[in-house]
C-alpha cells in the first residue's frame, strides 16, 4: 500500500514537472517568427514561393461560370479583364490601352486593346477573342450567372435564343478593338466588363467540355495553374509571357485548401503560411491586439451588408410599423461587442465607401426602444405580438450567436423569436421562395463598387422571383423600381448619388431590412510579404506580392526544438 | 471453414446494400447537392444545368436503380463536387489515410505491448500502477482532446512536429504523420497494454513458463520468448478488428491535422452534399469493416477448433 502511495506521489510530480516546462516555454503567438533578408524598404524582387489558406474548396477555375471568393481568388490569377480597380476603386484599364471612348448617347463604349498580350499558351490576345469569350459566357448552355450584369447588350435576346449567332450589340472594329452597344445607358455596364465573366479566353483551348475547362484555364493572367490537388492544393507559377514588365515577382503561389482556422492561424504563426485571413475570434482578437503584429496587417469594413430580412408579404412584417420597430429594437453596438469588434455598425441599406451613403441620413435605424415600442403601438401590437415569429438562420456557431442576439433584442418588444437554423442548400432554397421565409438573418456582398449592386437584386421588383428570388423580403415598391431604373442611367455623377441617396432613405424607412452590420476584415502577412493591401472588391488578390528572401529566423525567448534536427524542421528553411 | 466463409460473405453483401440504401436516401433528403455545390450565387439556369448533368433532375427511385446498376459493374460514379471518378479520387487518398493508420497502428502496438509487458513484469509495483493509470486515462481521452492538445502545445508551442498538414514529400510525410498518428493511438494503446498486462500476467503463472524457468531460460527469454509470445494470440485477433483504421482513417482526427486523407474526403463530401462520394467513402469503411470482422473471425476459427465446428453444424 505504501508503495502505491508513493508511486502515485511520482507520477503526480512527474505531471507537475511536464506541465510545469510547458508553462515555462514563452507564448509562441508574442509576435512575429520570420522577418525579411533586407527590411521594409528593400525595392520589389524576384522570386520564392507564397503560401496562403482558404477554408473551403475551389470550384473551378472557368472566369466564366464562377462566381464564388475562391474561385475568383484563382481567377484574378490566371485571368486579366479590360479593365481592373485601382485599391480606391477606381477603374482602371488593364488589357484596353486606356478607359473606353464613350459615345455621345452614353450607348457605346469602345475599348483598344493592348498589343503586347499573349495568352498563356503563346497566341496574341485579338478583339475576336474579347467578342467570342463574351458570347460564350452569354450562352445558354454555358448557364453563367454573369449574364443579368450584361442584360443590357444589344441584340442579347436574338442571340440567347438562338436567333442570330452573334450579338449584335458586341462589334469587332479591328484586330485590337471592339465596341459593345447598349439598349439604353447604364452606369453599370463598364463593372461589369471589369468582373471576371467579361475575361477573355482564347477560342481554340475552351471547347465544350465544361468541367476540362475549369480545371485547365488558359488566360491572360500574370499565374499559370501549375498543379490541382481538389480539396487539398492549387499551385499556380508565373507566367514568363505576362506583358507588365518585371510583374509578377513571386515565382509559385499555393493556396492550402480546406484548412481549419484554428490549424491555419497558427501554421501563419509558425511561419508556415505568408497570411491569414479567417481566423477564430480568440485569434482574431490577439491579433488585433497585439502590438508586434500591427505593421504587418490590415483592418477594414468590409463593402457588405448584413441584417435581418423581413418577409413583407407574411405576417406581422406586411405592416411597415412592425418592420420600424425591429429596426429600432436592433442594438447594434451590442452586437458588435459580442462579436468581438469584428463588425461595423450600419442603420441604412448601403455600406460606407459607396455613392448614396450618408452619415447623416435622417432615416438611419438606430437603437431607440422608446420609438421601437410606439412603432409597435402603431401596429396594433402594443402588448407584442401573440404569436412568434420564425428565424431563419444558417447552420453553425455564427448563425446561431447571430439568430440570439435577436431573439434578446426582439424580445424588447414583446416578439418572441424561433430560430430556424438549416443547412445552407436549405437555407438558399426556401429564403428564395416567395411566402416561406418569415425573417431572415442574411447579408449580401458587393459584386462592384456601385450601389447599383446592393438596391437592384435586393430591393427592386424584378429581383423578387418565384424561385431563388434575391430580394428576399420580397419588397415591391414601384416608385423605388422607378428611381433605381432613373438612376442606373443617369450620367451624371452628382444627380446620380442623390438618387442613390433617395433610394437609400426610401428603403431604410420602409425597413424590409433591420439593416445591422458590415463586417470588419483583418488579414496578416509575414514580416518578409511586400504589395499586399485588402482590395474590397478583389478578395485576398495576391498578383503585386513580393518577397524579401531568405527569410530571417528572429530570435526567439526559448528555444523550442532544442536537440530535433534542423534538417527535419519544416519551418524555418529557405522558401 | 467454406460454410464460415460463405456465410460471412452473405452476411456482409446483405450489410452493404442495406448501408448503401439507407445513405442513399439519407444523402438525397438533406438538402439540394446543386445549390451546395454552386453556392449562394448560382443563377436558376446554372442550377438546372447543372441538375440536369448530373442526373439530379430524375426521380430518386430512378436514380437509384441507376445507381445499383452502375456498382455492380463497379462503377462508384462520379463526384459532384469536381466530376472526378469517385475511385480516383478514394485511390489518391486511401494512400495517406493508410500511412497515417500504419503509423497509428505500428504505434499503438509498440507503446501498448511495450507497456503492457513492462506493467505485467513489475505487477503491483509503481511502475504497474503508473502504466494502468495512464492507460485508464488514454482510453478515456477521445481524440478532440488530445488532438488538439497536441497541435496546440507540442507542435506549435514547442515546435517538435509540424503544425498539421502532409508535407510535400515522402520522408516530409512521415513526419507530418507522427502527431496524428501518436494522436490515433492513444486509445488504441490504452487497450493494448491493458489486454496485454492481463494476459501476460496469467502466462507468467502458467505451467510452462515455470519449467522454462527451471531449465535456466534467462529472465528476458522467458517473458519475450515464452510468455509475450503466447500472449499475443488474442491481440492477433485484435490486430483483425484494427483493420478500418487503416482504411478508412479517422475523421476527426485528420480534420483536427488538415490530413488530407478519407476522414477528411468525407467531411468535405458532406458539407458538398457529394453523394456518389458519401456513399464511396461509406461503402469503402462498410467494407472495410466486414472485411476485418472476416479475418478476425477467421483468425479464431484457425485458433479455436470449436468454433470451425459450430460453423458447420
Amino acid at each position: 500500500m505504501r508503495s502505491i502511495r508513493r508511486s502515485e506521489a511520482r507520477a503526480t510530480l512527474c505531471v507537475l514537472a511536464t506541465l510545469g516546462a510547458l508553462a515555462a516555454c514563452d507564448d509562441p503567438r508574442s509576435g512575429p517568427r520570420f522577418a525579411g533578408a533586407r527590411g521594409d524598404d528593400a525595392a520589389p524582387r524576384r522570386g520564392g514561393t507564397f503560401v496562403f489558406h482558404h477554408e473551403s474548396d475551389v470550384r473551378g477555375f472557368d472566369p466564366h461560370v464562377a462566381f464564388d471568393e475562391l474561385s475568383n481568388m484563382g481567377i484574378k490569377l490566371l485571368f486579366d479583364g479590360l479593365l481592373d480597380y485601382d485599391h480606391e476603386l477606381r477603374l482602371i484599364p488593364r488589357l484596353a490601352t486606356a478607359l473606353p471612348e464613350v459615345s455621345a448617347d452614353g450607348r457605346a463604349f469602345t475599348f483598344h486593346l493592348r498589343h503586347d498580350v499573349r495568352f498563356h499558351h503563346g497566341r496574341e490576345l485579338e478583339a475576336e477573342d474579347v467578342r467570342w469569350s463574351l458570347e460564350r459566357m452569354l450562352h445558354p448552355s454555358t448557364a453563367s450567372p454573369g449574364v443579368a450584369y450584361f442584360a443590357q447588350l444589344e441584340g442579347l435576346d436574338d442571340y440567347t435564343a438562338g436567333r442570330a449567332p452573334h450579338v449584335r450589340g458586341i462589334e469587332v472594329l479591328d484586330r485590337y478593338t471592339v465596341r459593345f452597344s447598349l439598349r439604353e445607358p447604364d452606369q453599370t455596364f463598364l463593372n461589369a466588363v471589369a468582373m471576371p465573366f467579361a475575361a477573355p479566353v482564347p477560342r481554340e483551348r475552351y471547347g465544350p467540355d465544361a468541367v476540362e475547362v475549369a480545371r485547365h484555364p488558359v488566360g491572360t493572367g500574370p499565374y499559370i495553374l501549375e498543379e490541382w490537388e481538389p480539396g487539398i492544393r492549387v499551385t499556380f507559377r508565373r507566367n514568363p509571357r505576362y506583358w507588365q514588365p518585371g510583374k509578377p515577382y513571386a515565382d509559385r503561389l499555393i493556396y492550402e485548401l480546406n484548412l481549419q482556422r484554428e490549424t491555419a492561424f497558427m501554421r501563419f504563426l509558425s511561419g508556415d503560411l505568408d497570411h491569414v485571413h479567417r481566423m477564430t475570434p480568440a485569434d482574431r482578437l490577439f491579433l488585433g491586439q497585439n502590438a508586434a503584429w500591427a505593421p504587418y496587417r490590415e483592418r477594414k469594413a468590409d463593402a457588405d451588408l448584413w441584417g435581418l430580412e423581413m418577409n413583407t408579404e407574411l405576417p406581422p412584417f406586411d405592416d411597415v410599423h412592425v418592420r420600424r420597430a425591429v429596426a429600432f429594437v436592433i442594438d447594434r453596438e451590442r452586437w458588435s461587442l459580442a462579436r468581438n469588434r469584428a463588425l461595423a455598425p450600419l442603420g441604412q441599406a448601403l455600406p460606407v465607401g459607396f455613392a448614396g451613403h450618408d452619415p447623416q441620413l435622417p432615416e438611419t435605424q438606430v437603437r431607440d426602444l422608446a420609438r421601437a415600442k410606439a412603432e409597435m403601438r402603431l401596429a396594433g401590437h402594443a402588448d407584442g405580438l401573440p404569436e412568434p415569429v420564425t428565424l431563419w438562420i444558417g447552420e453553425g456557431p455564427t448563425g446561431k450567436a447571430y439568430g440570439e442576439l435577436a431573439q434578446a433584442n426582439l424580445a424588447e418588444i414583446g416578439i418572441r423569436v424561433e430560430l430556424k437554423p438549416v443547412s445552407f442548400p436549405i437555407y438558399l432554397r426556401e429564403t428564395g421562395r416567395p411566402r416561406t421565409a418569415q425573417m431572415i438573418f442574411g447579408g449580401w456582398s458587393q459584386d462592384f463598387p456601385d450601389p447599383a449592386t446592393f438596391f437592384d437584386p435586393l430591393f427592386h421588383s424584378r429581383a423578387a422571383t418565384p424561385t431563388d428570388s434575391t430580394n428576399r423580403s420580397f419588397y415591391k415598391n414601384p416608385t423605388l423600381d422607378a428611381l433605381l431604373d432613373r438612376a442606373r442611367s443617369e450620367r451624371d455623377a452628382s444627380r446620380r448619388t442623390a438618387m442613390y441617396r433617395e433610394a437609400n432613405a426610401l428603403v431604410t424607412r420602409e425597413a424590409p431590412w433591420a439593416f445591422a452590420f458590415s463586417n470588419i476584415r483583418l488579414e496578416a502577412w509575414q514580416p518578409y510579404v511586400h504589395g499586399y493591401r485588402i482590395h474590397l472588391v478583389w478578395s485576398n488578390c495576391f498578383r503585386d506580392v513580393w518577397l524579401d528572401l531568405p527569410r530571417r529566423r528572429l530570435a526567439q525567448r526559448f528555444a523550442p526544438r532544442a536537440g530535433v534536427p534542423a534538417a527535419l524542421l519544416p519551418f524555418g528553411g529557405a522558401r | 471453414m467454406i460454410q464460415l466463409v460463405i456465410k460471412r460473405a452473405a452476411w456482409a453483401a446483405v450489410v452493404l446494400f442495406l448501408v448503401v440504401t439507407g445513405v442513399f436516401l439519407i444523402a438525397n433528403a438533406v438538402g439540394d447537392p446543386a445549390a451546395a455545390n454552386l453556392g449562394p450565387r448560382a443563377s436558376a439556369e446554372q442550377l438546372r444545368v447543372y441538375r440536369r448533368a448530373h442526373g439530379l433532375d430524375r426521380p430518386l427511385s430512378e436514380r437509384y436503380v441507376r445507381y445499383l446498376g452502375a456498382l455492380a459493374q463497379g462503377d462508384l460514379g462520379r463526384s459532384l463536387r469536381d466530376d472526378q471518378p469517385v475511385t480516383a479520387v478514394i485511390r489518391q487518398r486511401l494512400p495517406r489515410t493508410a500511412l497515417l493508420g500504419s503509423l497509428a497502428l505500428f504505434f499503438e502496438l509498440c507503446i501498448g505491448l511495450g507497456f503492457g509487458i513492462f506493467a505485467a513484469v513489475r505487477r503491483n509495483t509503481w511502475v504497474d500502477t503508473g502504466v494502468m493509470s495512464a492507460a485508464f486515462v488514454g482510453v478515456c481521452l477521445p481524440s478532440f482532446v488530445t488532438g488538439p492538445f497536441f497541435l496546440r502545445e507540442v507542435a506549435f508551442r514547442l515546435g517538435w512536429f509540424p503544425v498539421g498538414g502532409y508535407g510535400r514529400d515522402a520522408l516530409d510525410h512521415v513526419y507530418h504523420a507522427v502527431l496524428p498518428a501518436l494522436t490515433l493511438a492513444i486509445l488504441g494503446a490504452a487497450t493494448y497494454a491493458r489486454m496485454m498486462r492481463s494476459e501476460m500476467i496469467e502466462m507468467l503463472r502458467a505451467d510452462f513458463v515455470r519449467t522454462a524457468r527451471a531449465k535456466g531460460a534467462s529472465p528476458v527469454a522467458v517473458v519475450l520468448r515464452h510468455a509475450a509470445r503466447n500472449a499475443l494470440l488474442p491481440i492477433v485477433t485484435m490486430l483483425g478488428l484494427s483493420l478500418p483504421l487503416i482504411v478508412t482513417g479517422a475523421i476527426i482526427t485528420e480534420k483536427i491535422y488538415d490530413w488530407p486523407g478519407i476522414g477528411r474526403l468525407a467531411i468535405e463530401s458532406i458539407d458538398a452534399l457529394d453523394v456518389p462520394m458519401i456513399l464511396g467513402i461509406v461503402l469503402l469503411a462498410s467494407t472495410t469493416v466486414q472485411i476485418g470482422n472476416f479475418f478476425a473471425d477467421l483468425a479464431v476459427a484457425a485458433l479455436d477448433p470449436r468454433i470451425r465446428a459450430g460453423a458447420s453444424r
